[in-house]
């Protein structure tokens, strides 16, 4: 029983790093929280359902289905909103009150969506579970395998881009510094375009994956979002690399954590679930606010500068 | 209509108040209810910078300040008057033994005017302090911070005050919630008329309070925090204190609106506190209105509650059109209006006026435009920036 629940939390976090990773990347390449993502992850759950259930196809063959309308819903909302509110001038607090509707908006629409089912197909699309469409490897159900899997060949291919394309160079190039990416000739325009589907693609890819172990609803995308964002601040929120460790930390502490606590205090513990990706972040911020990225940062600055400065003493008892 | 509207609050005739009487009456309560949040709102965003996205938190901490606290206090006065209430003090009883001590409670307060009108500004009170005090706390790890770290943390803290209110009975009944005096049960009138005429009072109080404040000495201060921070911060002023404090402040004021809606309700519970109502309304009301001015938010908030209320009131009509849910209606329409204002009208539909400060002219301070008249300085600027184009 015990050896499901770490399986399930492997699940979960490696979910929950393609999330972070692309919450991140919106972050670096926006400069904005972007609330609607994890709404996203709610399209991929659809994109499961209606494969699943609609069509009676084998709902791991969505994935690439999920992972392309992620990233065009991503290149819509860009292209209609962020961006045409970046070229007005548009402030970071008003482009994030901007993605507080848009969650709103997303969120309606995925409810509208289940409804149809239930109006026109009398098929309960609410709230479902499609544990029966995933196959078995001995006693471990596949969509351990699967998400651990793609979360691995997502950081592999991310790292890839990141380090050795033209693409990946210009994507770092701008997060640092738009405007110079600019004047050496990165057309910005398609590198931001290029970044958000990418987050788009990556966040609804995880959601596609949620409903194989946990009973989803139009709801549960959005409700995931404290997670994602504790993920990504643990990281340091301005590094791909801190959001990978970042995510996988906190989906596998909320699982485990979550177990151990009504192991130790009694059931009542569960009830406190969503506290604990909270309880992370408000930690981060009190301890590090720069998370793990700034303490990376600040073991190596002191490990650099700890050499010369002991020529210095040396140099001042002389 | 308007002359029975009248008469009705005049006589307090409960005949007065039926069909769209009881519509307006019902729109003006909750526009006297969500005008106190955008403001409170106002004042931290339009006027201070600071993006507060946790109303939530400080509504629903007014509200579970009525239920966890306010209501004990009421119950042990009104107990140790003779009135034989049932035990409330463990969790079950809490809960069970609520609707009938409410009951007891509603026949005591038609005798006592006074202390029920005292319960009320006590529970106020309560929720002032209590408003501040989660300010200072919700503060406490962002503040120094950049304003998404301040967001980041406010709207997860909203999810969180709704877990342990659903979770800790003690606060306000859990999943079942607890009933809640009629504080205006001594009034003879209609009880929608006394709570939309007591809301729309303090709101008019909470906006002179307001409007003193931000044509206080304190109140250009704020402004030019959120115009430049770095500048204020070199000339000598604690940004991170103002900051604090105008939190602090705001979040008793919001705390507030939470205490009415709980009086209004006559009920608590968590489930009425979500974070797309109590947080996203009022910033959509900001937007809308155009932040910066009070005039803009009390537009907003206009707009926003007579459209939301047409929709609830006529739900039954409009459902045979649609196969979903008419909430859903609601939300696509509320959030697609925030973006559209936002791309179509990115001031609002008021736009934020230059200061006008009474007894300082600024004609002469500026020596460049020695002859301009500040009140209408967008005007004339707009006048002067078209002449130069023409040459």
């Amino acid at each position: 029983m015990d050896a499901t629940i770490i399986f399930m939390a492997i699940t979960y976090a490696s979910e929950l790093t393609l999330l972070s990773i692309g919450f991140t990347l919106t972050y670096l390449t926006a400069k904005i929280p972007n609330f609607a993502h994890g709404t996203y992850a709610g399209f991929g759950i659809y994109v499961s359902y209606t494969f699943a259930k609609f069509f009676g196809i084998n709902p791991y063959l969505g994935f690439p289905i999920a992972f392309l309308i992620g990233g065009l819903l991503s290149i819509i909302i860009y292209k209609l909103v962020i961006s045409t509110l970046t070229k007005m001038g548009s402030g970071s607090i008003v482009l994030t009150i901007a993605t507080l509707a848009i969650q709103i908006f997303l969120g309606a629409l995925l409810n509208i969506y289940a409804y149809m089912f239930i109006a026109f197909y009398k098929q309960y699309a609410t709230a479902f579970l499609l544990k029966d469409y995933d196959f078995k490897i001995g006693e471990v159900s596949g969509i351990f395998f699967v998400s651990i899997g793609i979360s691995i060949t997502t950081v592999i291919i991310l790292h890839y881009l990141l380090t050795r394309t033209k693409m990946g160079i210009a994507m770092r190039a701008t997060a640092e510094d738009p405007e110079l990416a600019s004047v050496l000739g990165i057309n910005i325009n398609n590198v931001q375009l290029f970044s958000w589907f990418l987050t788009g693609g990556l966040a609804s890819l995880a959601g596609a994956m949620i409903p194989f172990w946990l009973l989803s609803s139009p709801m549960t995308g959005s409700g995931i979002i404290t997670s994602i964002m504790a993920g990504s601040l643990l990281g340091g929120f301005e590094s791909v690399y801190g959001a990978i460790i970042g995510g996988f930390t906190i989906g596998l502490s909320e699982v485990l954590l979550t177990l151990a606590g009504q192991l130790l205090l009694g059931n009542w513990f569960g009830e406190y679930r969503p506290l604990i990706p909270m309880a992370f972040l408000i930690a981060v911020l009190l301890i590090e606010p720069r998370g793990i990225q700034g303490f990376y940062e600040r073991v190596m600055r002191r490990r650099t500068k700890s050499a010369p400065k002991q020529s210095e003493n040396k140099e001042e008892e002389k | 209509m308007y002359v029975n509207v009248a008469l009705g609050i005049l006589s307090s005739l409960p005949m007065a108040i039926e069909g769209t009487n009881r519509l307006i009456v019902d729109i003006a309560m909750f526009f006297g209810l969500l005008v106190i949040v955008a403001m409170a709102l106002n004042f931290q965003y339009g006027n201070a910078g600071i993006p507060n996205m946790g109303c939530a938190v400080q509504v629903i901490i007014g509200a579970f300040s009525v239920s966890a606290v306010v209501l004990r206090i009421m119950f042990t006065v009104i107990a140790s008057s003779g009135v034989p209430l049932q035990d409330w003090n463990d969790p079950y009883n809490w809960v069970y033994s609520s609707p009938f001590n409410v009951g007891l409670s509603n026949e005591f307060i038609k005798t006592n005017a006074p202390i029920a009108i005292g319960f009320f500004l006590l529970s106020i009170g309560i929720a002032l302090t209590l408003g501040a005090a989660i300010g200072y706390l919700l503060a406490l790890p962002a503040i120094r911070l950049r304003a998404t770290y301040l967001m980041i943390v406010l709207i997860t803290m909203a999810d969180a005050s709704q877990i342990i209110g659903r979770n800790v009975t003690f606060i306000s009944g859990g999943t079942l919630g607890v009933w809640i005096p009629n504080v205006f049960a001594w009034y003879p009138g209609d009880f929608g008329v006394i709570m939309a005429v007591i809301t729309l009072l303090i709101g008019l109080i909470c906006f002179f309070i307001f409007r003193t404040m931000l044509n206080s000495p304190y109140g250009r201060l704020m402004r030019s925090m959120r115009e430049n921070e770095v500048t204020l911060g070199s000339i000598g002023k604690n940004v991170v204190g103002i900051r604090r404090n105008i939190l602090m402040f705001a979040s008793g004021i919001t705390a507030i609106a939470g205490v009415i809606n709980v009086y209004y309700l006559q009920f608590s519970n968590e489930s009425g506190y979500q974070r797309a109502y109590w947080t996203y309304w009022p910033w959509l009301m900001l937007i809308l209105g155009g932040p910066g001015n009070n005039a803009g938010t009390f537009l907003g908030a206009a707009l926003i509650i007579a459209l939301r209320r047409l929709i609830i009131v006529f739900k039954f009509e409009l459902q045979p059109f649609f196969f979903f849910p008419i909430p859903y209606l609601e939300d696509i329409i509320l959030g697609g209006l925030l973006v559209i204002v936002m791309i179509f009208r990115p001031s609002g539909l008021i736009p934020e006026k230059l200061l006008y400060i009474p007894g300082v002219n600024y004609a002469k301070m500026v020596q460049e435009d020695v002859k301009v008249d500040w009140r209408a300085a967008p005007k004339a600027r707009a006048k002067k920036g078209s002449k130069e184009e023409k040459k």
